[in-house]
C-alpha cells in the first residue's frame, strides 16, 4: 500500500513538474527560433509597436504615464544616484541587485520567460547577446537611438552599451621587487620566462573582460598566432580563476605578482595606497562594451523600456553615468555628446569587431579550455 | 465542550474526555506528520525532480545524451571529487573528535570560552573568511610566509581538503559535543574508581559511545565536500572538482542542462555513501533502552592520557588557535590600514560603514529567526516520527531530507527557480521562498542533531508516560522535547548562524526590493571596500552571538523553573 503510495505521489510530481518547467521552456525555444527568422522578428516588433500607439505616437520627449516599481539588476550600487534622478523624474521607484551577468543568465534561463527583474544594466556584452540569441531580451527602439555610433549597439535595439570596461595589468610592485623581476609592458612582455607561476587571469567564460583579452587578441594577431600566444602565456599562468576578481584580488593579497584584470573605479579605490600598479599594455587594450537591456515579459517593461530611452536621450544623464563610472568610453558610444572628452587616443584600444564576440564565444572557450587543461596536471 | 450537559458520574466523564483528547492526540499528531512529510516533498523533492527533468533536455527533445558527454568529459573531476571527499572527511572528523573530547572534558570558565570560540566560528562570513586564510596561509601569509618562511603553493588538491576540514569543523563539534553531554557517564565514573588508565576510559569506554556521532560526522564531512563549490573556487587553482564545475557551468555559460546532469552525477556518490551510514548506523544498536543513571560532566586529565591524549589535544590546540587567528584577522582587517610598507591603525572605516544602509540587517535577523525556530521545529518532529514513531519508509525519507546537502547551494537554488516559478506555485520573488530555501538547505544538519538526541532518549520513559494516561502527544511534550534541548541550541544557532551568512543559493532567489546584509557585505567587496566588508562580517558576528546568549538563556531558564 505505502509503495503504491510513494510511487503515485512520485508519478504526480514529475507530472508537475513536467508541466511547471518544460512548459516555459517551449516559450524560449519558440522565442529563439522567431529571432531565428527575420522576418518574424520584424512582425513581431511590428505587433509591439502596435500594442502601444501611444507610446510611438508623442514621442517629443514626454513622460508617459508609468507606475509601480522597476527591479534592476546591476553590477554595483554605485548607479543608485542615476537612478534616484530616475524616480525624481517618473515617479517610478527602483529596486536594485547586484549580480554577475552569468548569473543573470542562468538566472533567466531557469525562469523560463517571466523573469523577475525588469532591466539588466551592465555586464560583459557577450552575455547580453547570448540572452538576445535565447529571445529574453524586449526590443526597445527610439529616437535618440539614431545618434549612437552603430558599433556599439544591437542593430535590433534589443542592446545598448552604457559604457566601455577596457583591460590592463595590475603588477604589485613590492612583489616584483622582491622577485627581481620586471614590470611588464605589453602583452609579449608577458611571456617571458621570469614571469612563471606569477600571472593569474581569470577563466574566459565567467569573466566577460577576460573573454575580451583572449578574443581581442585572437582577432589582431589572426587565429593561429593568437592561439599559439596563449599557448605559450598558459606556461606562465599559475590559475585560470573561476572569478571575474580572483586577478585583483590575488594581487592585492600580494598573492601573485601580476593580474590580467578589468580596469573600473572598484579597482582603482582597492588598490589607492598600495604598491599595485596599473599598466595599459602599449601593443593594445581590450576592452569590452557593458550592455543595457531590458528584459522580455518582465513585469514592468514600459517603465523599463522608458528608463532606456530616458537615459540614452539626455546628454546630463550620460554625462552623470560617466560621472558614477569615472570613465569617458560614453563619448566613443555616443560621439555628438559635449562635456566629455576621452583621456586616451583610440588608437591604443585592439580593433575588435564585436559581432563575431558573440558567434564565436563557445568554440573559442571549448578550444581556450582545451588549452587550460593540458597543464591542468600539475 | 460538556459544559451543557449535566453529568452525574464523574468517572463516566473522565473516561470520556480522555478518550477525547486520546482521539484528538492521535488526529494532531497524524496531521502534523503528514504536514512534515508533504513540506519535505514539495521543498526537496519537487525542486530535485525540476532539476532531473532539465538534465533530460537535449537539443531535439528529451534524452539522456547528456549523461554520456558530462561522463566522459568530467571523469577526472568525478576522481578529484571522491578523493578530496574521502580525506576531507577522514581529516575533518579526526579533528571534530578530538576538538569535541578536548571541549568535554574541561570545565568551568575555560569551557564557556572555548564554546564561544566553535559558537563565532560557526559564523563564516563569505569572501572574508576565504581573504583571512589566503592573508594567513597563503604563498605570502603571514602565517606560512612571514613567520615560518615556508614558500608553498596552497593553490591545489592539498590547500582544498586542509581549508574543507577546517571550516567543517565547528558544525561537527557541536554536533559531538551535544551527543557527549547525553552518554551515560556512570560507567566512567565507575571505571575511575576501579582504577582505570584515563587513556584507556577514552578509547575504550568514551570513544564508542560517540560512534553514531562519527558516522554522522563522517557522512556529513563527505557529502559537503562533494557540494562544496566555494573552496575549490577559492583555493583549488587549476584543480577542480565536479562541483566547482557545476558553478563554472552555471556562471560561466548558464548551460543549466549540463550543470543539472552533474548534479544528477554527483548524487552517485553521496547517495551510496548515505546508505552506507545507515548500515553502520543499524548495526551500532544505539543504546537507546539503557537506563541512565548520570549524565553530570566529569573531569578528566588529557596531560594523562599517553599518545592518545596528546593526539586529542594537539588536534583541538591547533583547530582553536586557526580559529582565533583568523578571526583577529578579519577583526584586524576592518580597523587596520596600509602604509608605505606597514600597517596603521585607523577608525576611518567605521565612518565609512555608518554610510552603509543597514536596514538590511533587521530584516536578514527576522528571515534567520524564522529559519531557526521553523527549522529547528521540523527537525525536531522529523527526527521524532522517524527515530522514535519509527515511521515506513524513513531510509527513504531521511535520505531525500540530507539530498540538499548532497548538492551544490546554487543548483538548490536554481532548482527553487525551475519549481516554483509558475502557477500553481508562484513563489519566486517573495520572501516565502528565501525563508524556505533555507530551511531545507540546512534541514540535512538539523534533522540529525535532533536524530542523534532522540536516539538517546530511554525508550523506557515513554512507558511511564503511557502507564500514567499519556497520549502519545504528551509523550512528544514530557519525553521527547525535555530531551532534546541541548540539540534545540545546537540545531538553533546553526540555522541561525548560516541563515545570517549564506549566499550561494539565495542569490537566485532574492528579491532586489529585499535584500539581505550578507549582500551589503558583497557590495562592499565589489567597490573595494575590503575594510567595510570586515566590519559588516564583525557585526553580523556580534548580532548572531547576542541572539544565540539570549536563546541559551533562555533556555537554560526554563530548564531551572522546571527543576
Amino acid at each position: 500500500m505505502k509503495k503504491r503510495f510513494f510511487a503515485g505521489l512520485l508519478a504526480a510530481m514529475m507530472a508537475l513538474s513536467a508541466a511547471g518547467c518544460s512548459g516555459s521552456t517551449e516559450e524560449t525555444t519558440a522565442a529563439v527560433t522567431e529571432t531565428e527568422e527575420s522576418t518574424a522578428a520584424q512582425s513581431e516588433a511590428e505587433s509591439s509597436e502596435a500594442e502601444s500607439p501611444e507610446a510611438s505616437s508623442n514621442d517629443e520627449a514626454e513622460v508617459p504615464e508609468l507606475s509601480g516599481t522597476m527591479k534592476v539588476v546591476a553590477t554595483s550600487e554605485d548607479y543608485v544616484t542615476l537612478f534616484d534622478k530616475f524616480t525624481e523624474e517618473t515617479g517610478v521607484d527602483v529596486e536594485l541587485l547586484s549580480m554577475s551577468s552569468g548569473e543573470v543568465l542562468s538566472k533567466l534561463r531557469a525562469e523560463g520567460g517571466t523573469p523577475s527583474a525588469d532591466l539588466w544594466f551592465g555586464g560583459g556584452i557577450d552575455a547580453f547577446m547570448s540572452a538576445k540569441d535565447d529571445g529574453l531580451l524586449e526590443q526597445v527602439t527610439f529616437d535618440a537611438a539614431e545618434d549612437l555610433a552603430p558599433e556599439y549597439k544591437d542593430a535590433d535595439g534589443y542592446w545598448y552599451s552604457k559604457g566601455i570596461t577596457i583591460v590592463g595589468f595590475l603588477v604589485n610592485e613590492a612583489l616584483t621587487g622582491e622577485l627581481g623581476i620586471e614590470t611588464p609592458a605589453s602583452w609579449t612582455d608577458l611571456l617571458d620566462e621570469s614571469y612563471q607561476g606569477e600571472i593569474v587571469m581569470s577563466n574566459p567564460a565567467v569573466s566577460g573582460t577576460n573573454y575580451a583579452v583572449v578574443n581581442a587578441l585572437l582577432q589582431t594577431m589572426g587565429e593561429e598566432e593568437g592561439w599559439n600566444y596563449f599557448e605559450q602565456l598558459n606556461n606562465n599562468i599559475a590559475y585560470y580563476g573561476k572569478r571575474g576578481s580572483d586577478p585583483l584580488n590575488k594581487v592585492t593579497s600580494d598573492e601573485f605578482a601580476i593580474g590580467i584584470s578589468y580596469i573600473d573605479r572598484g579597482v582603482e579605490a582597492t588598490i589607492e595606497g598600495s604598491d599595485i600598479a596599473i599598466v595599459y599594455p602599449e601593443d593594445g587594450i581590450p576592452w569590452v562594451p557593458e550592455g543595457v537591456a531590458v528584459f522580455k515579459n518582465a513585469e514592468n517593461v514600459e517603465a523599463a523600456k522608458y528608463f532606456v530611452e530616458w537615459l540614452f536621450s539626455s546628454d546630463d544623464n550620460l554625462r552623470m553615468l560617466a560621472e558614477i563610472d569615472k570613465k569617458d568610453g560614453i563619448k566613443l558610444i555616443k560621439p555628438s555628446i559635449e562635456g566629455i572628452e576621452l583621456g586616451y587616443d583610440t588608437a591604443i584600444l585592439m580593433k575588435e569587431d564585436l559581432s563575431l564576440f558573440g558567434s564565436e564565444r563557445e568554440a573559442v572557450l571549448e578550444k581556450f579550455e582545451t588549452l587550460m587543461g593540458a597543464k591542468a596536471e600539475e | 465542550m460538556s459544559h451543557g450537559f449535566h453529568v452525574k458520574n464523574e468517572t463516566a466523564r473522565k473516561v470520556s474526555s480522555d478518550t477525547f483528547f486520546r482521539v484528538f492526540s492521535v488526529s494532531v499528531e497524524k496531521l502534523l506528520k503528514l504536514t512534515v512529510l508533504a513540506l519535505i516533498l514539495l521543498f526537496i523533492l519537487y525542486p530535485m525532480i525540476c532539476i532531473f527533468m532539465r538534465s533530460l533536455y537535449v537539443e531535439n527533445g528529451i534524452g539522456f545524451s547528456n549523461y554520456a558527454e558530462v561522463f566522459f568529459k568530467y571523469k577526472e573531476n568525478f576522481l578529484n571529487s571522491i578523493t578530496v571527499g574521502i580525506s576531507t572527511a577522514l581529516l575533518c572528523t579526526f579533528l571534530s573528535v578530538c576538538t569535541a573530547l578536548f571541549v568535554y572534558t574541561r570545565t568551568g570558565k575555560f569551557k564557556t570560552a572555548l564554546m564561544a570560540v566553535i559558537l563565532i566560528s560557526m559564523v563564516a562570513p563569505p569572501f572574508v573568511s576565504s581573504l583571512a586564510y589566503i592573508q594567513l596561509y597563503g604563498r605570502r601569509g603571514w602565517i606560512t610566509y612571514r613567520l615560518l618562511g615556508l614558500s608553498m603553493n596552497p593553490y591545489n588538491a592539498v590547500g582544498v581538503v586542509l581549508m574543507q576540514s577546517i571550516s567543517f569543523v565547528p558544525m561537527n563539534a557541536l554536533f559531538l559535543l551535544g551527543i557527549l553531554s547525553k552518554i551515560d557517564t556512570s560507567g566512567i565514573k565507575a571505571a575511575q574508581d576501579l582504577g582505570a588508565r584515563p587513556g584507556n576510559i577514552l578509547k575504550d569506554v568514551v570513544l564508542p559511545m560517540m560512534r553514531p556521532g562519527i558516522y554522522v560526522t563522517l557522512l556529513l564531512s563527505f557529502v559537503r565536500s562533494l557540494a562544496d563549490f566555494g573552496t575549490p573556487v577559492i583555493i583549488g587553482g587549476r584543480f577542480s572538482t565536479i562541483a566547482s564545475e557545476i558553478y563554472l557551468k552555471i556562471v560561466g555559460y548558464s548551460d543549466l542542462e549540463a550543470a543539472s546532469t552533474m548534479n544528477m552525477f554527483i548524487l552517485v556518490p553521496s547517495v551510496a555513501f548515505f546508505f552506507l551510514y545507515r548500515h553502520l548506523m543499524n548495526a551500532t544498536g544505539i543504546m537507546t533502552d539503557s537506563q541512565r543513571t548520570s549524565t553530570e560532566p566529569f573531569s578528566l586529565k588529557l596531560g594523562k592520557c599517553g599518545l592518545f591524549g596528546f593526539t586529542v589535544v594537539s588536534a583541538a590546540a591547533l583547530f582553536f588557535i586557526v580559529m582565533a587567528l583568523q578571526y583577529i584577522c578579519i577583526f584586524a582587517s576592518g580597523f587596520m590600514k596600509r602604509k608605505g610598507g606597514g600597517y596603521i591603525f585607523t577608525t576611518e572605516y567605521l565612518h565609512e560603514l555608518l554610510k552603509y544602509d543597514l536596514s538590511t540587517m533587521t530584516r536578514s535577523v527576522i528571515y534567520a529567526l524564522i529559519v531557526a525556530v521553523l527549522g529547528t521545529f521540523i527537525a525536531i518532529l522529523f527526527a521524532y516520527f522517524t527515530e522514535w514513531r519509527r515511521l515506513k519508509g524513513r531510509s527513504f525519507f531521511d535520505c531525500l531530507v540530507t539530498i540538499p546537502y548532497m548538492i551544490p547551494g546554487t543548483c538548490f537554488g536554481i532548482g527553487y527557480i525551475l519549481a516554483f516559478n509558475h502557477k500553481p506555485l508562484a513563489l519566486t520573488g517573495t520572501g516565502i521562498i528565501v525563508i524556505a530555501n533555507m530551511i531545507f538547505k540546512q534541514l540535512p544538519t538539523s534533522t540529525k542533531l535532533c536524530a542523534a538526541a532522540v536516539s538517546q532518549i530511554p525508550r523506557a520513559q515513554e512507558a511511564a508516560v503511557r502507564d500514567l494516561g499519556g497520549s502519545s502527544l504528551s509523550v512528544l511534550k514530557d519525553v521527547i522535547l525535555p530531551g532534546l534541548r541541548p540539540a534545540f541550541f545546537g540545531s538553533f544557532s546553526y540555522n541561525f548562524s548560516t541563515a545570517m551568512t549564506t549566499a550561494g543559493a539565495v542569490i537566485f532567489l532574492i528579491n532586489p526590493g529585499k535584500k539581505l546584509a550578507v549582500f551589503k557585505l558583497f557590495d562592499a567587496v565589489y567597490s573595494g571596500e575590503y575594510a567595510v566588508a570586515s566590519l559588516i562580517s564583525m557585526l553580523i558576528i556580534v548580532i548572531v552571538l547576542a541572539v544565540e546568549g539570549i536563546v541559551y538563556l533562555l533556555s537554560w531558564k526554563e530548564k531551572e523553573n522546571v527543576s
